[in-house]
């Protein structure tokens, strides 16, 4: 991948110097907005106006290109702190819309399709949760061992965070009552602050999950948190692996479709919850990355994407990332090598007189 | 305009300029007029001109060629005919001229060459056939439509059993009996501007097209939605038409009923239950607005915030009535506008037609229904405008009629 593009910025730079020509415009080059500065404009200006004679090899070190993938951690820890914002939000709202949920009794689980032809399975909301977590695993271990995981890690924490943003809205404004009569809503705490501020610690901590017992809450029901995340992984594990892992990539899908499925069978959400958390999540996600991989829909006029209320921070976010993020894993843990090899040679310049 | 034969090299860099090829202009800074012309591909295989050219000089070649078809034409206008004709329409490549260009009396006949042109293929082909489709497709989803609600309405719990669900706004806002008119009077007002817009459209088979496959997309996600949970009526005010129970007739009666009045409680066909997730009042309010701005003339903003206060104040009545839930208008909102611009998205992009590894947009569903309907309309449709019927009125009035004249 390196040498070519050397070679033809090798060329160019001749090509420039011999004709003479120093506003060249190479056609086709497409002007990227926002703009950046690119460093071959500089480095043209730098050339000397001729070569002078000298009996001495020149090696043409091609002027370094602008980094077009650059790492930024800084971006991916605000990206950090607005999912961690908008996961707190999410339990606060979720307290208080927990002592709004009407009693099963008084207001019985509403009528779905799914729930009439399938009766409710207790294990199974444990299988959805045991997916949930492996496939979160298996999406941090291939993070591990990404090339590029600030970025892929900074689209994570924005959807994600985002997602959440959604599900406290759409909690909050409408309440549904409990899906089955066998959900067991912990005791409302009217007014009383304090325990619900334990709650909404327990429940960070816990994550929400009724493994660690920490999903007493009720009231969350539209949409799905699980089907979120199961979808979620799923999407991000499969774009950033590599196309030929097919069997990977369908091990994930049954992980998540299965997990998915399991939600309805326990009967811990409506499948108008599930479906509405599977068609935001997998929009949203396809929204995002097609803005971020192609280049000219930044600069078209005619690009209804950027109507979305959180294009702000998507650019903010994607500015300086000027490709699609090729799909390339390392070591991340490369200092221990290059402390072992040899320094680079060092090559100088040797000034020689000519014998006449 | 002088032959190319007598162009200066100073000529020579501004027809370079003109015809957007700046790069021959400091190699070709010494050529005039008849070193242009004499120009081969051979030359484009040695430096100079080998380093700034491209394509091997293919377009500049051209360029000259049509030059050259230019300048024998002229020579046969200023040797024959008394007049010019102005230019050649830019776009031809080849000029065929009909017959010989003989000459008998040019004292009493001008002959006026009218080249033959190939027409260009139109990039917004009409295909009139495509919107019937389309349209066939939305009537299916409303029918669809019609068929769920009616099926719902039977499984919808009674309010008595299963009570209201606890929203926001309804705890903040009480419950107004004329806030439901109001919204639908806007929704007809919104539906019925876009109606004579549309008709205004030149463009209207391919913005039809449009209309009728979002909205048939819609009501389709809508069917689904309703379906799988029902929800519980928002407010013990709503009079639900008893259930049928198994009575066929009276099902597909009620189906009818509803389908010809639109289900809108002001003709009386809106006495279902159970449509709640999510509101289709919200979607055809908002989806009227989008398309109302998209396709009217930008500096309209009076006309377009007057829409937009329709649009809004309806949704905002239709809360108010209690007629939905919150989150039934904040869902139908939602979707309507993110595959409204989806779908302009893509059809404006040329990049984002075709399949490829960055393009996610074309994993929906839709994607194969969406190329098939937009596959041959290139570029954004512009916005304008022609009364209907209209075309053919005016070349009858505006034909100018030519008549031989015989003089002795």
């Amino acid at each position: 991948m390196a040498s070519p593009e050397l070679g033809n910025a090798g060329d160019s730079s001749t090509h420039n110097l011999n004709s003479g020509m120093e506003d060249g415009s190479v056609p086709g080059t497409n002007k990227t907005c926002p703009v950046h500065v690119s460093a071959e404009e500089e480095a043209k200006r730098s050339f000397p106006k001729g070569i002078a004679r000298h009996d001495y090899v020149k090696i043409s070190v091609p002027e370094s290109k602008v980094n077009h993938l650059p790492t930024e951690w800084w971006k991916t820890v605000i990206a950090f702190f607005y999912a961690a914002f908008n996961l707190v939000l999410t339990t606060v709202v979720l307290t208080v819309v927990h002592e709004r949920v009407p009693p099963k009794e008084s207001s019985p689980p509403l009528p779905d399709k799914f729930f009439d032809y399938i009766d409710r399975v207790k294990w199974a909301f444990t299988v959805t949760e045991i997916n949930g977590m492996v496939l979160v695993a298996i999406w941090l271990i291939q993070l591990f061992f990404f090339k590029y995981k600030s970025i892929a890690c900074r689209r994570f924490f924005f959807l994600i965070g985002t997602l959440y943003l959604y599900r406290c809205v759409t909690m909050y404004v409408t309440t549904l009552p409990v899906p089955g009569m066998h959900m067991n809503c912990a005791p409302k705490l009217q007014g009383d602050t304090q325990a619900k501020f334990q709650r909404v610690l327990q429940l960070i901590s816990g994550a929400g999950l009724s493994i660690t017992n920490s999903h007493l809450l009720c009231g969350d029901f539209l949409y799905s948190g699980h089907t979120v995340m199961l979808t979620l992984t799923y999407l991000f594990i499969k774009e950033y692996s590599p196309k030929s892992f097919w069997w990977y990539h369908l091990m994930c899908w049954l992980l998540s479709a299965v997990g998915v499925l399991c939600i309805l069978v326990a009967h811990e959400h409506y499948t108008v919850d599930v479906v509405v958390a599977y068609f935001i999540t997998s929009r949203l996600f396809w929204w995002y990355h097609t803005m971020a991989n192609l280049q000219t829909l930044k600069c078209s006029p005619n690009n209804y994407l950027t109507n979305t209320w959180w294009n702000p921070m998507f650019n903010f976010f994607e500015r300086n990332v000027q490709t699609s993020v090729p799909c390339s894993y390392s070591w991340p843990i490369t200092w221990a090598s290059t402390c072992l090899k040899n320094p680079c040679k060092k090559y100088s310049m040797v000034q020689s007189s000519r014998d006449e | 305009m002088k032959t190319v034969e007598a162009w200066s090299a100073e000529d020579v860099s501004d027809w370079l300029n003109k015809e957007g090829m700046p790069e021959y202009i400091k190699v070709l800074h010494q050529t005039d007029g008849p070193a242009l012309l004499s120009l081969t591909k051979a030359d484009f295989t040695v430096p100079p001109l080998s380093r700034v050219s491209p394509d091997g000089g293919e377009q500049l070649l051209e360029r000259i060629e049509i030059l050259q078809i230019e300048t024998h034409i002229e020579d046969h206008k200023n040797g024959h005919a008394n007049g010019h004709i102005g230019g050649i329409p830019n776009g031809t490549s080849k000029l065929q001229r009909n017959g010989t260009l003989g000459r008998k009396d040019f004292e009493t006949k001008i002959r006026i060459p009218i080249p033959t042109v190939e027409p260009p293929r139109s990039s917004f082909p009409t295909e009139w056939g495509k919107t019937g489709i389309a349209f066939i497709y939305a009537i299916i989803c409303f029918v669809t439509t019609t068929v769920v609600i009616s099926v719902v309405h039977e499984r919808v719990p009674p309010k008595e059993h299963t009570p209201p669900l606890p929203d926001k706004f309804f705890d903040l806002f009480d419950r107004r009996e004329w806030a439901f008119s109001i919204c639908e009077i806007n929704g007809m007002l919104l539906v019925g501007l876009w109606l004579i817009q549309w008709i205004l459209l030149k463009h209207r088979s391919i913005i039809g097209r449009r209309f009728f496959f979002i909205v048939g997309t819609l009501y389709l996600y809508r069917c689904i939605t309703m379906y799988i949970t029902t929800l519980p009526v928002p407010g013990m005010h709503f009079k639900c038409s008893p259930k049928l129970l198994g009575n066929w007739e009276a099902q597909m009666r009620r189906i009818m009923k509803m389908i010809a009045g639109g289900g809108l409680s002001i003709t009386g066909s809106h006495t279902m239950c159970g449509d709640y997730l999510y509101s289709g009042h919200t979607v055809m309010l908002t989806l009227t607005f989008l398309f109302i701005k998209e396709y009217s003339p930008r500096r309209f903003w009076y006309y377009h915030w007057f829409c937009l206060v329709l649009s809004a104040f309806g949704i905002f009545c239709i809360l108010l009535a209690h007629d939905h839930y919150t989150v039934d208008v904040v869902v139908a909102y939602f979707i309507t506008t993110r595959l409204f611009w989806w779908y302009h998205t893509m059809a404006n992009q040329q990049s984002l037609k075709e399949t490829s590894q960055s393009n996610l947009l074309s994993r929906v569903w839709w994607y194969r229904l969406f190329q098939y309907f937009e596959e041959n309309v290139n570029g954004t449709v512009p916005r304008n405008y022609q009364l209907p019927l209209s075309a053919r009125a005016f070349h009858w009035n505006h034909a100018v009629k030519y008549s031989r004249l015989d003089i002795q």
